[in-house]
């Protein structure tokens, strides 16, 4: 199983978090996408950053797991910072290396659009890590209820998500278990030229599409069966309420928010 | 080839907060040439354990040596394909594991793997076809237009054309009919005897493992929990229902003929026929007398 990619990984837990209400996570994550944006100076990049680490620690989702998580993008996040330093031409010289020469600019202009990066990888990642997606999908599908006036499919988009959601790992056995026996018929799929490692793909995905076709008409089957007709008049085993402890979080982001509007100014 | 297990743990997904340890600190020896079954409840670490067999896991503590080769966490094997074309898997519902145009393309697909000759992979599929209760008009059909049992015949076959010495067995019979299932351990124990292959069984069915394995291993929680020949192992009633397993049918109807009769006979892996035979002589010697 692939251990570094945790997007989409939850980790159980009982923290504040955790209970949180998803769909107050997905408007705050929302709206710190766009806020992130406008800061602009030393003092609203921390205040961001405190947000970020805080909601990280209350969650006790391990750090160590978290920052694991993250090496997939490290290299991008680096990569920007490398791209400032050499392409901006603000502020004033550092020292200059033949061609290159390093500003100021560079120097912190870099560092700000990796800081963006890094918080906006680490709040996505904290709202996957602490929901499970059948809630991501139950609170999607109640934002997204105000649609329905315009014939928008929201029950059924939401039900695609769900099932698809809940095919993922199971999907992913497959492929494992099929590779496993491709492999003990001397299937090599690890080593050799390229050309060679794309044929050894035949062998993995032609049963693997097979079987999700064979799986797909077995579940419809017997969701008809079992009277399934559609979202109207359907009720919910799991109700979203919107407790306390939401408002709560409300209130702080939003002082959040006037905080970051505040020291823009700075 | 010889099996050997010292020691062996296997941990998945280690360092994170999902580790799972599958097997636990695991040792045993099996012998050229023996057929061996392994049982135990489910999650008790047998689809683990195989997995070691021909290197698709290697052991996170401890060491597994099969013939030659040997594998431990900082020393993997250079010719895996080798220690795979010696030992074949065949995998629970390996039928799933069909993706040829051709049933004659599919079993050639491993052979051709490990880089035997056209002519000899011919010739090794004109023998297996009968073995595995196929018949020729079949090679040339898709393998997906056969019937389920017809699919899991063709993929045996896949593994068998490999010619491998030892044969690993995940549950091959599941979710056959009964007169299937009885064909297809029939085909396994001549295989074993003809070919002299070392042959390892992964199974639920206790009864398969008194008739055909001389060697018994009882997982539990992914440590062995007891070890030892058939009739030794499968008369502790007791032992084996803390684990949630249950003596082999004719253990349990021996039991019930003791109570019943207080004349007791002693399991020794006789057939049904065997056994009839003894109960006629009791009951014809309690009336001479």
């Amino acid at each position: 199983m692939s251990n570094s990619l945790i997007i989409g990984q939850y980790v159980p837990g009982q923290s504040l978090v955790h209970k949180l209400d998803p769909r107050t996570k997905i408007t705050i994550i929302f709206f710190f996408v766009f806020i992130v944006f406008f800061a602009n100076n030393l003092v609203s990049y921390t205040l961001l950053t405190v947000f970020a680490l805080a909601s990280m620690f209350i969650s006790r989702v391990p750090i160590r797991f978290i920052l694991k998580g993250l090496t997939p993008v490290w290299f991008l996040i680096v990569f920007t910072f490398i791209l400032h330093l050499f392409v901006t031409k603000e502020g004033t010289l550092i020292f200059d290396l033949y061609i290159f020469e390093f500003y100021t600019g560079g120097v912190i202009q870099g560092f700000a659009i990796s800081m963006r990066f890094f918080l906006l990888i680490l709040m996505t990642s904290l709202l996957t890590l602490t929901t499970t997606p059948i809630e991501i999908t139950d609170a999607i599908e109640d934002m997204l209820h105000p649609l329905k006036k315009v014939k928008f499919p929201v029950h059924e988009l939401a039900l695609m998500m769900s099932i698809s959601l809940r095919f993922i790992p199971t999907l992913m056995q497959e492929t494992e278990k099929i590779s496993r026996a491709q492999a003990s018929r001397g299937v090599d799929f690890k080593t050799g030229p390229i050309k060679e490692r794309a044929k050894a793909v035949v062998p993995l995905l032609v049963p693997l599409f097979v079987s999700a076709f064979k799986r797909a008409e077995e579940l419809a089957m017997a969701m008809e069966a079992r009277g399934y007709q559609g979202g109207e008049g359907r009720t919910k085993l799991r109700e979203l309420k919107i407790e306390k402890r939401d408002i709560l979080i409300y209130v702080l982001f939003a002082c959040v928010i006037a905080g970051l509007i505040y020291t823009r100014n700075y | 080839m010889d099996i050997t297990f010292k020691n062996v743990s296997y941990i998945y997904q280690r360092n994170t907060p999902f580790a799972h340890k599958a097997v636990d600190d695991l040792s045993f020896h099996i012998p050229s040439g023996s057929f061996v079954a392994i049982i135990g409840h489910t999650g008790s670490g047998k689809s683990t354990l195989i997995q070691h067999l021909n290197g698709l896991a290697i052991p996170s503590e401890g060491e597994v040596t099969i013939g030659d080769f040997y594998l431990t966490n900082d020393k993997k094997p250079k010719n895996m394909k080798e220690l795979r074309s010696r030992v074949g898997v065949v995998f629970q519902y390996p039928e799933h594991q069909l993706f040829e145009e051709t049933v004659e393309k599919d079993i050639a697909f491993g052979p051709e793997n490990f880089g035997v000759s056209k002519d000899e992979i011919n010739k090794r599929i004109k023998d297996l076809i009968p073995a595995v209760g196929l018949s020729e008009a079949l090679l040339e059909r898709s393998p997906f237009d056969l019937s389920g049992g017809q699919m899991r015949r063709v993929a045996i076959a896949g593994v068998l054309a490999v010619k491998p010495e030892v044969l690993v067995l995940d549950e091959p019979t599941a979710g056959l009919d009964p007169r299937g299932q009885k064909e297809m351990m029939e085909m396994f124990y001549t295989l074993h005897k003809e070919q002299g292959l070392t042959t390892i069984l992964v199974t639920h069915s206790m009864e398969d493992a008194v008739k055909y394995a001389d060697h018994v291993i009882i997982l539990n929680q992914g440590t062995k929990y007891m070890e030892g020949k058939p009739e030794e192992v499968f008369i502790q009633k007791e032992a084996l229902h803390k684990v949630q397993l249950d003596v082999p049918e004719m253990v349990q109807f021996l039991n019930l003929f003791e109570n019943k009769f207080g004349k007791s006979i002693p399991f020794e892996r006789q057939s049904i026929k065997e056994i009839a035979q003894s109960i006629q002589h009791i009951v014809k010697g309690a009336e001479k007398p």
